[in-house]
């Protein structure tokens, strides 16, 4: 039995992947918190962590945008942004899905509240 | 958007919590057939019966038809059914494909009588006025007179909402009757209003009562099986003893240590209380909530910024009033207030409940 978190939808840690095809993926993993303005957070927590620098969410629609900046291997900036639906809202397995543009790469992601 | 209306019939009401998401009260179903197995348990009480279809082929349902302590009350026994006898079931199916489904009458067949609905319930005879029970030193006593027993029952409200004034039609689940009416409940911030607009709209399927989880925050005190207070005044503390939930506790300490520092404490179901007399009046302060369960019936969220202060008083022997100030700025856009009366039970014990008890019975979870 899981014990699901009931406050702030988006509030905790999530993990999944994005990718261009349904076999190229990369891991990602959010850790998101909602401070009572807004809801703020990190991409792969650890030593190449990538601040979340915005996480826009419609509540009628549960909609969800996240932006970050990430670097490439030059350490050039690779903007990040990812648009998509929170399911299941009621679920402690609750997921987000949509599209995932990360610099001039496209494709989708899915990530599951763990 | 107009919800179906709120079951009058007694056995129905009798029942806890989660029906609305669990039965369709759109559908009726007529089952007649022979008991195989009679599961008399708190809080929720069924036979399964065989039930044979136009085509020949017998199915066995399970038949959900009330809390054996109400039961109990209005004069029914365990064996008031048997195995083996034959009756008919006018209900509500679930929803889904389960064979189970919550009884609205049952009669016996070989004797046309009502079994378990119908029968007038004994209303308990008012409880003579009496002066407020008091300790040696005068303080209020929240629990029963020396040498008596008791516990407080049902409250006066099914869901906590802000005291506005405004009357807001709900059902005993704290379903409400016009989802219009949710922003008038309490001053939510627009995530908070629209997760409970989704609660409501899913008919409570996600209710953490549905799995177990303790009631937290105020809704210890609207549980169905009561609750009583157990004075530890030796040890500085007030246990709140819950009927409800899996017969769990929350320690109010009395002994004067300070509130902690939110960052600090453990957070939990019932947070870190404590508690001080004004008069009367036992004002209790308490931080460090989990965000695993819902402030109250009909989905009202909070987050670990909850706030509570809880003023709980007994004007009266067989009344308790309970008055709470919700702050938490994460989830709702100022402090709102929002109370009810609980009514003593005198003379009785809580009785046992474990929510699991019913974890075989229900298929419908």
């Amino acid at each position: 039995m899981c014990l699901a978190q009931q406050g702030h939808p988006l509030t905790g840690t999530w993990s999944g992947d994005w990718g261009t095809t349904a076999t190229k993926r990369t891991p990602i993993t959010l850790v998101l918190n909602w401070d009572g303005k807004n809801v703020t957070g990190l991409m792969n927590p650890g030593p190449d962590a990538i601040p979340i620098s915005s996480v826009f969410v419609d509540v009628s629609t549960w909609t969800v945008r996240i932006e970050a900046e990430t670097k490439d291997s030059s350490g050039k900036p690779v903007p990040i942004r990812a648009e998509g639906k929170l399911e299941d809202l009621g679920s402690y397995h609750r997921t987000l899905t949509g599209s995932w543009q990360q610099g001039a790469a496209k494709g989708d992601f899915k990530l599951t509240r763990d | 958007m107009k919800r179906s209306a709120a079951l009058g019939i007694l056995l129905v009401t009798a029942i806890s919590a989660q029906h609305t998401a669990t039965y369709d009260n759109d559908r009726k179903v007529t089952l007649k057939g022979a008991v195989t197995r009679m599961d008399w348990v708190n809080p929720r009480s069924y036979f399964f019966v065989d039930v044979r279809d136009s085509a020949g082929t017998t199915a066995n349902w399970a038949v959900e038809f009330g809390n054996p302590l109400e039961l109990e009350k209005a004069g029914w026994k365990a064996n008031s059914l048997k195995i083996g006898d034959v009756v008919s079931v006018e209900g509500i199916p679930a929803r889904g494909p389960a064979n189970q489904a919550l009884a609205l009458s049952v009669v016996l067949a070989s004797t046309g009588k009502k079994l378990f609905v119908g029968a007038p319930q004994q209303r308990r005879a008012a409880v003579p006025a009496q002066p407020v029970p008091r300790w040696p030193d005068g303080r209020v006593r929240l629990g029963p007179p020396l040498g008596k027993k008791g516990y407080w029952g049902a409250a006066s409200t099914p869901a906590l909402l802000e005291n506005t004034g405004a009357k807001i039609p709900m059902n005993s689940e704290g379903i409400l009757a016009n989802l219009a009416d949710a922003g008038r409940i309490a001053p939510f911030l627009p995530w908070a209003k629209a997760v409970y607009e989704y609660r409501q709209r899913t008919l409570l399927k996600d209710d953490p009562i549905s799995r177990c989880i303790p009631p937290g925050g105020p809704r210890q005190f609207q549980m169905p099986n009561g609750f009583q207070f157990i004075e530890q005044r030796d040890l500085g503390r007030i246990l709140v003893l819950l009927g409800g939930s899996d017969r769990n506790w929350r320690i109010i300490y009395t002994d004067g240590r300070a509130q902690g520092e939110p960052d600090e404490v453990v957070r939990g179901y019932y947070g870190n209380s404590v508690g001080h007399w004004e008069g009367d009046t036992l004002v209790v302060d308490s931080i460090g909530f989990n965000e695993k369960f819902w402030l109250s019936a009909g989905g009202l969220p909070h987050t670990e910024a909850l706030h509570l202060v809880e003023h709980i008083s007994r004007p009266d022997f067989n009344t308790l009033k309970y008055e709470v100030t919700v702050d938490d700025p994460r989830a709702y856009t100022r402090k709102w207030n929002g109370g009810w009366t609980v009514q003593w039970v005198p003379d009785q014990e809580i009785q046992e409940y474990f929510c699991e008890e019913n974890a075989e019975s229900t298929f419908v979870r």
